[in-house]
């Protein structure tokens, strides 16, 4: 057979060409330095702030092409939207319906699971609540949270729900103490100023105001009005601290990290009312706990979120994004775009409650609202968040205290982690680890653009760095980890804001027709004030109604 | 056909007629070795020495026979023979020990593995003086063949049984024994190969088998210790006898001459010498007094032992037992020395294995017991200590009948004081009476248990099973009796938020760790 000896050269040098191709990919391959976080699979999952943009930008959505018409729209499926939507169908008013943007309902108390546990993307706990707090507790009651009453008219918590011991731990100096107030190798002078402080926040506790209300309470608007409380709204806590003579680092160091892990803010950032309110507003109340126990589930508040939607009646729809929003004759015309089918609708309601937060309504209500309104939107400010799911083979051998529910880890950015195993009576290897990191910032618009454009390897880097540090060898054991960026975590209760006005004005409804729930019209983003909320705006809305 | 005897006038000649007398030495040796090493093994996993030594001698003795015969079939090249099978006997002997340690927590029927393995080396070292005879009975007259052979067998013999017990099994140890004549007889053949010339045709190839075998006897020997666990060994006071890591617990049983004891993670679950007094004060006290009990459940217990006792009840028809470990249960179903121990109890075709976390299984079932037997690990660590809450209590008394009875290990009452009544105290907060009793068991100290019912219906006048050796109904009584250093003190009631029972057993058991 005849072969054209060129063509053979060429497929000679083609080969050549392949093979050494081949040759130094093979040694690119052999040399390059292994990722040491390269068997760790998962993605940035969530963070679905493209839908919500597009508030933004609603001449580029389609024109309304049908109508709905209904007593009563909520706007927003958060904690306040179905504690408000619960009230309502409570009350008798059945035609009602409730509207969310994203694919899940319950905002911050979003959750997850996967084969070894379900696990929070948000808030994950909530204190023993204040007996005083009747709606509160019926709720609690009503999803057997609450089995009983004692004899002393006592809430019996259910003992599944109660977190269990061991609760939390601290990895200071080199080791894992039991318990989240620095112990281990903290001098003796600057234990004085934990005692000082503590004994400080027992004041507070029990303090009352000169109008007979408690100094700080859950929800707040029933705080105590009286300047000498008050007053402490002016300043910021770091500012308070550096007045009142706190200067020990590990007191300053387990202050931020209550204000980080409760608002999402630094000291600078976090008014000194704020402040003391975390510590001096928890004087729950139970049977079978103390004051300081707390209800959790391992999905968070998730559990909460979904018993609430199951007590709140029917027609909650998600992926309905509301983005207009015009006073008619009688009501409210609200345009709504079905992201699923991508087609817009217009729902004539009689009343309409906006249960979305303010950097929201801004948009939502632009065309509408008053000056002052608009003026209001400018002083609500939100920590960004990211959150971790980290499911681990096993957790590595360690010394000191053993895993907990919630453990911190002294003098880093996050903090800390949460075991979403923990109430799971299961005996398991394996693990799902929730992470927390607040990406506090005095401008938290330039920490929010940065997150969004943080790659997954990025935020796997800081986490793996953080639990190396507590738990050499941990990042072998992680098989997979997703990651949430909210853009918008927590409203922020900076100096001035939860007792100023601003609050006070987009709270109030416009023309009886448009009213407002949200956890960032308390000032701080908590599911209690988020329950309230919702039932106060329920209840306008039904006095209205009368 | 090669003949030696053309060589056996010159010197060389009589250098190779030592070197094979010597082997017939080395070669007696490491016969006698192995089956040393087979006997020691069958009696340390299987027990009862005197049958296991019999019955291995006796195979052993019948498998040489057998070789024996087949050696005439061997005919052509027989030093090439001798060598071959020097290799083999030198392979399977020497593996043996590694190899039956490796897989007897993996094999159903060891024992036929260990019997193929006498067997085999057997035959081998059967064949070897036969053929050794065949080979040298041109250079000797045959008297002189026959009394050099024998004289050097028997030597052999001598040395081996004095060694093996005084110098092997205590610095070396069984494997690195085996390993080491498995190492004898390849060197054996290696010197054969290298001393006589006629080999040159075929030497490279034994060489070749011949270094892998040298070779991996050496890595052998170099990990041993894994084998053996022998880590382990020196924690413990006896000889390790299994060792084995599950998804749950680290499993170790050692043995002595005179018991066996199984430790879970380090603690000591059970003395063979005297489980009967701990398993008898566990369950008879609450079984006498239920003849009408149809089924029952044991909450731990993997070892089976709890049950045995349950099953001298006839009334029983349906005994569940709930253990995390299948590791566990299926050791104590299918490992002939420990189902020995429990009587078999894990195969009765009452008993049904569950392998689950008891906490999410007592959550979830709706059956109702007329006996729950709990028989957990101490609540030394925070995932055990919820299966002594009183969240758990409540789930039990739901699923007990109203007339049953539940009985709880609950730690020694006089060095865990507070912890064996805290627990007393939390099963009582329940709803449950409570009847707390203790026993001394050798192995443990003074041990503690709580029995729980709904009612008064209890007594202590129930038939007992006949062949009891611990409980009657005095022994009984007097087991609720507690002495002034051992009587009640006041406690929290242990729960899910408080977990007060770990700090207790910490406390409690804190001076007495090391």
């Amino acid at each position: 057979m005849h072969t054209d000896p060129i063509y053979n050269r060429r497929l000679f040098f083609k080969k050549v060409l392949a093979g050494s191709g081949l040759l130094a990919a093979g040694m690119y391959t052999a040399c390059k330095p292994r990722n040491p976080l390269g068997h760790i699979k998962g993605s940035i999952i969530g963070a679905n702030s493209q839908v919500g943009h597009l508030v933004r930008n609603m001449a580029s959505l389609p024109a309304p092409s049908r109508q709905v018409t209904t007593d009563v729209l909520i706007i927003g499926s958060g904690i306040s939207g179905l504690s408000a939507k619960r009230w309502l169908h409570n009350h008798g008013m059945n035609n009602v319906m409730l509207v969310e943007m994203d694919d899940h309902f319950g905002g911050n108390a979003h959750h997850g699971k996967n084969e070894v546990s379900a696990y929070p993307w948000g808030a994950h706990y909530i204190p023993v609540p204040d007996i005083r707090n009747t709606e509160l507790l019926d709720f609690l009651k009503e999803i057997n949270v609450i089995t009983a009453f004692d004899a002393s008219g006592l809430p019996v918590y259910n003992e599944y729900y109660l977190c269990m011991d061991p609760e939390e731990r601290l990895f200071i100096n080199g080791l894992w103490q039991e318990g989240i107030v620095p112990e281990a190798g903290v001098p003796a002078d600057e234990k004085e100023q934990f005692k000082r402080f503590s004994a400080l926040v027992d004041h507070y506790k029990s303090a009352i105001g000169t109008d007979g209300k408690d100094a700080f309470v859950i929800p707040l608007d029933n705080s105590s009005a009286d300047e000498e409380f008050r007053k402490l709204d002016t300043i910021s806590f770091r500012q308070y601290l550096l007045e009142q003579g706190y200067n020990s680092k590990y007191l300053i160091w387990y202050l931020e990290y209550g204000c980080k892990d409760d608002y999402g803010c630094n000291l600078d950032n976090t008014s000194a009312w704020a402040g003391f309110h975390y510590f001096a507003s928890r004087k729950g109340k139970g049977s079978n706990c103390t004051s300081s126990g707390v209800i959790t589930w391992p999905e968070g508040n998730g559990f909460l979120m979904e018993n609430l939607k199951k007590l709140a009646g029917d027609n909650i729809i998600s992926l309905q994004l509301a983005y207009d929003i015009q006073e008619s004759e009688n009501g409210v015309i609200i345009k709504v775009y079905d992201v699923a089918r991508k087609e817009s609708y217009t729902i004539n309601a009689r009343k309409v409650l906006i249960a979305s937060p303010q950097y929201v309504n801004k948009h939502l209500l632009s065309a509408i609202a008053a000056p002052d309104r608009l003026k209001a939107f400018n002083d609500f400010h939100y920590a960004p968040w990211m959150i971790a799911n980290i499911t681990l083979k096993h957790m590595p051998q360690q010394r000191g205290f053993p895993l907990c529910w919630d453990n911190v880890i002294y003098g880093t950015p996050s903090v800390g982690y949460v075991d979403a195993n923990h109430q799971d009576l299961k005996n398991s290897m394996k693990r799902v680890l929730t992470f927390y990191l607040p990406l506090v910032n005095d401008d938290p618009d330039a920490a929010r653009r940065k997150a969004h454009v943080t790659p997954y390897e990025h935020w796997l880097e800081i986490i793996a760095g953080e639990m190396e540090h507590a738990h050499p060898g941990i990042t072998e054991c992680i098989e997979h980890a997703d990651i949430w960026v909210w853009g918008h975590g927590m409203i922020a209760p900076r100096p001035g804001f939860i007792w100023g006005q601003s609050r006070k004005t987009v709270k109030e409804p416009i023309n009886k027709k448009i009213f407002f729930a949200h956890t960032d019209l308390s000032g701080i983003s908590i599911f209690e004030e988020a329950f309230y909320q919702g039932i106060r705006a329920a209840k306008e809305i039904s006095n209205q109604s009368v | 056909m090669e003949k030696l005897s053309s060589r056996s006038e010159n010197k060389t000649g009589i250098v190779s007629h030592i070197l094979l007398l010597l082997s017939v030495f080395v070669i007696a040796t490491c016969g006698l070795i192995y089956e040393l090493i087979a006997g020691t093994l069958a009696s340390y996993l299987l027990g009862d020495s005197i049958t296991q030594f019999s019955t291995i001698i006796g195979t052993y003795l019948f498998a040489m026979g057998i070789g024996s015969w087949f050696s005439k079939y061997l005919d052509g090249n027989l030093l090439k023979w001798f060598i071959r099978i020097e290799i083999l006997v030198g392979l399977v002997g020497g593996c043996s020990a590694p190899v039956l340690f490796a897989i007897f927590e993996h094999v159903e029927s060891f024992r036929l593995i260990l019997y193929a393995f006498v067997g085999m080396t057997g035959v081998l070292v059967g064949l070897e003086i036969p053929l050794l005879m065949r080979i040298l009975k041109n250079n000797f007259e045959f008297k002189d063949l026959v009394s050099n052979i024998f004289t050097f067998d028997y030597i052999g013999g001598l040395l081996a049984s004095l060694i093996f017990p005084l110098v092997l099994v205590p610095y070396m140890g069984l494997i690195r024994t085996s390993l080491f004549f498995g190492l004898m007889n390849i060197v054996v053949a290696l010197l054969l190969l290298y001393k006589f010339k006629e080999t040159r045709g075929y030497r490279r190839h034994f060489l070749v088998i011949i270094i892998i075998s040298i070779l991996v006897f050496i890595v052998g020997f170099a990990y041993a210790e894994r084998i053996m666990a022998y880590s382990e060994s020196m924690t413990f006071q006896d000889k390790v006898i299994y060792s084995k890591s599950t998804v749950y617990q680290r499993i170790v049983i050692t043995k002595n001459n005179r018991e066996l004891r199984l430790f879970l993670n380090g603690n000591l679950q059970f003395s063979s010498a005297d489980e009967y007094r701990y398993h008898e004060a566990l369950i008879h006290p609450a079984m006498q007094a239920l003849p009408h009990a149809r089924n029952a459940m044991v909450l731990g217990g993997g070892d089976g032992l709890a049950v045995r006792e349950l099953l001298k009840y006839p009334q029983l028809q349906s005994i569940k037992l709930i253990d995390l470990d299948p590791g566990m249960t299926s050791l104590f179903t299918h490992n002939q020395m420990l189902a020995q121990l429990n009587n078999h109890s894990l195969s009765s075709p009452r008993v049904k294995v569950i392998n689950t976390d008891a906490y999410n299984w007592v959550r979830n079932d709706t059956t109702r017991y007329d006996c729950i037997i709990i028989d957990f690990p101490d609540p030394g660590n925070y995932s055990v200590g919820k299966l002594y809450t009183n969240s758990f209590y409540k789930e039990i008394y739901r699923l007990l009948s109203d007339d049953g009875v539940v009985v709880v290990q609950s730690t020694s009452p006089y060095i865990g004081r507070r912890s064996f009544w805290c627990i007393d105290h939390t099963i009582a907060s329940v709803g449950f009476l409570t009847m707390p009793y203790h026993t001394y068991v050798p192995s443990f100290g003074e041990w503690g248990y709580v029995m729980a019912t709904k009612n008064h219906s209890w007594r202590n006048d129930g038939e007992l099973p006949e062949g009891l050796r611990y409980i009657n109904a005095a022994t009984i009584r007097d087991m609720m009796f507690f002495p002034p250093d051992m009587c009640e003190v006041t406690t929290d009631i242990n729960r899910l938020n408080n977990q007060v029972l770990v700090h207790y057993f910490e406390t409690d058991w804190g001076p007495y760790a090391h």
